[in-house]
């Protein structure tokens, strides 16, 4: 079912984009509607007036899935599934052609061989202005002269067409002819074109960790992957064709020799050493730009106007061999197309970083198939389940292991046939380690509760701790006074910056990590639990102490009231800072949890378990405050309307 | 009226898109990357426009902080070659289906350390008594490489480990603290500390002869591969005249030093430590079928993934250029 799922998630995909679109209208016209009934009956910031607009909420949410559908490049799979394996096999063309297309100026404005000799005449020209008068001989000087003005003429000779040897021009011929083939067979069509057994039998477009499969799926890009092959072979010939003429044959040689018999006069001759040096340096730089000269990779401008032509009549076939491709392209897939690497074919873009909704679902569900052995939960620990936790494992850590060191007598030691007698104070021992059998409870387990569970416990204790004391600072000078400083202190450093501390104080374990998150909830409850206290009237105080009330009664029945409100909204603030800082706190020795499995994929940019992650907590916040909200309804309805 | 003016501005709209065909031009430079404090005898050509001379054309050094950043510049058309990018960005970006190659080997080095905390008696002779014990490791890391192979090597289960991830300067100190028993951990500070409280599980001989080592890459993007093969095989060959023709005088460890903004005490102590293989070496050794390169990049990529597939990275790993 969820292999059937996943396979599907592109068509599962269009039906949902389709609802959405008629969901984000309809709310829309129901929206308007509801308004021009209730418009005129309604004043402006009655809180009466935000109630109700479900029809709202959907709109957001629609809004924000369409976007995210759309930018994803969720839209163009979901209508287009083979759009991008088209279009891998396009790009797959685009790689096979570009060392022509770099040679020429369709590629490159200009032909490289245009860019070779500019780049070299001018070099020559600098050696020529910057030849060392000190350090040769006037007779060298003439010599090295003569020596660049041979070179020059390579590029002469080579440049000039009709110096080109018969080979070449049969062979560029054949070049220009074989890329008109080319052409012809993209224009003609994928007309009885039929994709493989083997690329048929590809898994989906981002059902894998490959994410667009590279053998191509439909005769349009059997076509274009058959085009592109070929164009491979004939842009590797391209690339072996040197320009060897007789004419600059005998030259190489000559120049050639004349460098080596320059380089043995150096040697041979006693110079200081910067002299040698200079010498050595300019006779270098002179063969330097020989040897990119002496491999015929200059061509004259006019033996490659037919091959440029062929190439940019290819690519006007490709584009017209694309059609529909062009429109989808800019229009469903924003961002830079599709890149072809060795490995694979990849989004580029938006897509690239933002994984498709429906992948992110199915990323989360493969993390949550509690069976680990299938490739389920996250580095060998389930998402969220259940497992028997010992009743013995809480006990070993409630019980500490010192009341049986305090225990009067010896621990047991082996007797002289061997045998271990345990005595009670060995039974103590085992009793606090956890190592008796009490029986099992079932226990959630996983990433997402061990998370939970490290928010929750410091949520609790922020409230227990930071409610009361919030109360009395509002009430007594004292307390006031003596703990302002302290929070006032603590509350602005980033939670990050304890990290160091804590760990070293509360090791690896979760109380560190619940720690740090207490001291976030702690501060917020504080404030605005005094905040209460201090809000309250003081006429109902007066009230409350006239008719007899104590001072306990005063505060349990007057002030705790009062200041619900406020400490309700602390807690649903403290909810969501504390998920806000939980990345933060499973950064300092990460085991398990939701944090733990975003710091592991950034590490890797795994963009698609980073999204999960994301939505994870935030859903989870979601759900805490709903619940939160819901306390408010039932706790303090009378909340505004005092 | 408006209706047409409408229309005609979609129109425009859609015809704008439509032609936004990417066309880029070989550029008349190249854009090479590297990292600033990090000692390499490539950086005296650098200076000195060694390679500029040997191209034929500029070439323009940008400086990076991270691997993953140079991906990404390459990704983005910026950057054409990387000089020294880690093995672990440049194996990520394969897994991600970035178009680039790698080319050549920049410098090889030792492993990252593994620490075990002193007093608990633990060497490379009984590290199977490493068993049931905490070690911190920062997870996806190179660190975390070097430990899962001195583990294998030293015939450790580390399913029976807990294992803590852990930045480098955190797993430091939960050692020096004793909450955990071993610390895998990169980088001068925070190797510094782990070493005052424990000792390496294999020294450096050991290393050697298990053949545990990391070395950064030249990665280059496909692209630039296959549209300057020529300008490639230049910046090869001056990277191994630069590696060649350096001799280790002071003037030499002044420039890099300079060039790397470092003083030159650090310089000497980082460059202590590089081997650049040449050539010959890196066709040999490590671009061989089945060589270093590709069987450090399959065993690093299943680190990262269980998913991975070795012989897919192999594809991207070209020692043509060097010939």
């Amino acid at each position: 079912m969820f292999e059937w799922l996943s396979d599907n998630r592109a068509l599962i995909a269009a039906v949902i984009i389709f609802a959405l679109v008629v969901s984000f209208i309809a709310s829309i016209i129901l929206g308007r509607k509801q308004n021009a009934l209730t418009e005129n009956d309604e004043v402006f910031g009655d809180p009466e007036r935000t109630k109700g607009g479900w029809h709202w909420a959907v709109c957001g949410v629609s809004a924000l899935l369409l976007v995210w559908f759309y930018f994803s490049w969720g839209v163009g799979r979901a209508y287009y599934p083979l759009a991008a394996n088209e279009l891998c096999q396009v790009a797959k063309l685009e790689e096979a052609t570009s060392p022509i297309r770099a040679a020429l100026p369709i590629g490159s404005r200009y032909y490289k061989s245009t860019l070779l000799v500019s780049r070299n005449a001018d070099q020559l020209e600098d050696l020529r202005l910057t030849l060392p008068t000190d350090v040769f001989s006037s007779a060298e000087q003439e010599e090295l002269r003569s020596l660049i003005d041979q070179i020059s003429l390579l590029i002469v000779n080579s440049s000039n067409p009709q110096n080109l040897d018969p080979d070449s021009i049969a062979r560029l011929a054949a070049l220009s002819a074989d890329l008109d083939a080319l052409t012809a067979t993209l224009q003609a069509g994928p007309d009885g074109l039929q994709p493989t057994e083997e690329a048929l039998a590809q898994p989906k477009w981002g059902t894998t960790h490959v994410e667009i499969p590279v053998l191509p799926m439909t005769p349009k890009g059997v076509l274009f992957d058959k085009v592109a092959l070929e164009a491979q072979e004939v842009a590797g010939r391209f690339n072996k064709i040197r320009n060897h003429l007789p004419a600059n044959d005998a030259l190489i040689a000559d120049i050639k020799s004349r460098i080596e018999a320059f380089k043995a006069a150096s040697e041979a001759g006693t110079f200081d050493e910067s002299t040698a040096e200079d010498r050595d340096a300019y006779v270098k730089a002179v063969e330097r730009i020989f040897k990119r000269l002496d491999d015929g990779l200059i061509f004259p401008a006019a033996s490659l106007e037919n091959v440029n032509t062929a190439i940019a009549n290819l690519e006007d076939a490709k584009n017209d061999a694309r059609g529909g491709l062009n429109i989808v392209d800019a229009l469903f897939l924003p961002g830079d197309g599709v890149v072809k690497s060795r490995t694979q074919c990849t989004e580029q873009g938006s897509a690239r970083w933002l994984p498709k909704p429906t992948d992110v679902v199915a990323t989360f569900m493969k993390l949550a198939n509690p069976d680990l052995e299938n490739g389920g939960g996250y580095r060998g620990v389930t998402l969220l389940w259940w497992k028997w936790l010992p009743i013995a494992d809480v006990v070993g850590f409630l019980v500490p292991d010192w009341i049986a060191d305090i225990w009067p007598g010896e621990y047991a030691s082996h007797g002289p046939d061997g045998t271990i007698e345990p005595n009670f104070k060995d039974d103590l021992l085992a009793f606090a380690q956890g190592e008796v059998s009490l029986g099992y409870i079932p226990m959630f387990d996983g990433h997402i509760w061990d998370s939970m569970f490290r928010v929750l416990m410091a949520l609790a204790l922020g409230i227990l701790l930071g409610v009361p004391l919030g109360l009395l600072m509002g009430v007594s000078k004292f307390f006031k006074s003596f703990f302002d400083p302290m929070i006032e202190l603590y509350r602005p450093v980033p939670p990050l910056a304890w990290a160091p501390l804590i760990l070293t104080i509360f090791g690896i374990q979760d109380d560190g990590k619940i720690f740090l998150l207490f001291m976030v909830a702690f501060a917020i409850m504080v404030i605005s639990a005094r905040t209460g206290a201090v809000g309250t009237q003081l006429s109902k105080i007066r009230a409350a102490h006239s008719l007899g009330s104590t001072d306990a009664q005063i505060l349990r029945n007057v002030i705790l009231p009062n200041a619900l409100p406020e400490i309700l909204t602390g807690i649903r603030i403290a909810v969501g800072v504390c998920w806000g800082t939980l990345v933060a706190a499973e950064m300092l020795a990460g085991t398990t949890g939701v944090g733990f499995i975003e710091n592991i994929a950034r590490t890797v940019s795994d963009y698609e378990l980073i999204w999960v992650t994301i939505l994870i907590m935030g859903l989870l916040g979601l759900i805490l405050d709903l619940i939160m909200r819901w306390v408010i309804d039932k706790t303090i309805p009378w909340r505004g309307k005092g | 009226m408006k209706l047409t003016l409408k229309s005609s501005v979609v129109a425009a709209g859609v015809a704008a898109a439509l032609s936004t065909a990417p066309m880029t031009y070989a550029a008349d430079q190249v854009n090479a990357a590297f990292f600033l404090e990090w000692a390499t005898p490539n950086m005296i050509a650098k200076v000195d426009k060694a390679y500029d001379k040997a191209m034929g054309v500029d070439v323009n050094w940008v400086d990076f902080t991270t691997g993953t950043a140079m991906t990404e510049a390459m990704l983005a058309g910026d950057i054409d070659i990387s000089y020294s990018q880690g093995l672990a960005p440049f194996v990520t970006a394969i897994q991600q289906g970035a178009p680039l190659k790698m080319v050549g080997i920049a410098v090889v080095y030792e492993a990252n350390d593994c620490f075990v905390k002193n007093g608990l008696g633990i060497d490379s002779s009984n590290a199977s008594e490493l068993e049931g014990k905490t070690a911190a490791v920062p997870l996806n890391t190179m660190a975390d490489f070097a430990f899962r192979k001195y583990m294998a090597h030293l015939n450790v289960d580390i399913s029976t480990m807990q294992i803590v991830d852990q930045a480098p300067p955190d797993g430091a100190k939960s050692l020096a603290d004793g909450a955990v028993d071993m610390a895998c951990v990169f980088g001068g500070v925070a190797s510094k500390a782990a070493r005052e409280v424990g000792t390496a599980i294999m020294n450096k001989q050991q290393k050697v002869d298990a053949g545990i080592g990391s070395f950064d890459v030249i990665s280059v993007t496909e692209k630039f591969a296959t549209e300057e093969p020529e300008l490639l095989k230049a910046f090869l060959e001056a990277t191994e005249e630069a590696n060649n023709s350096f001799k280790g005088t002071d003037a030499e460890f002044e420039k890099i030093a300079t060039a790397s903004g470092m003083d030159v005490e650090t310089t000497k102590t980082q460059m202590a430590d590089f081997i650049m293989p040449s050539a010959k070496e890196q066709m040999e050794q490590y671009f061989s079928e089945g060589g270093i390169a590709e069987a450090a990049a399959a065993s690093l990529g299943l680190v990262f993934s269980d998913a991975s597939d070795g012989a897919a990275i192999a594809t991207t790993i070209d020692g043509s250029f060097l010939e």
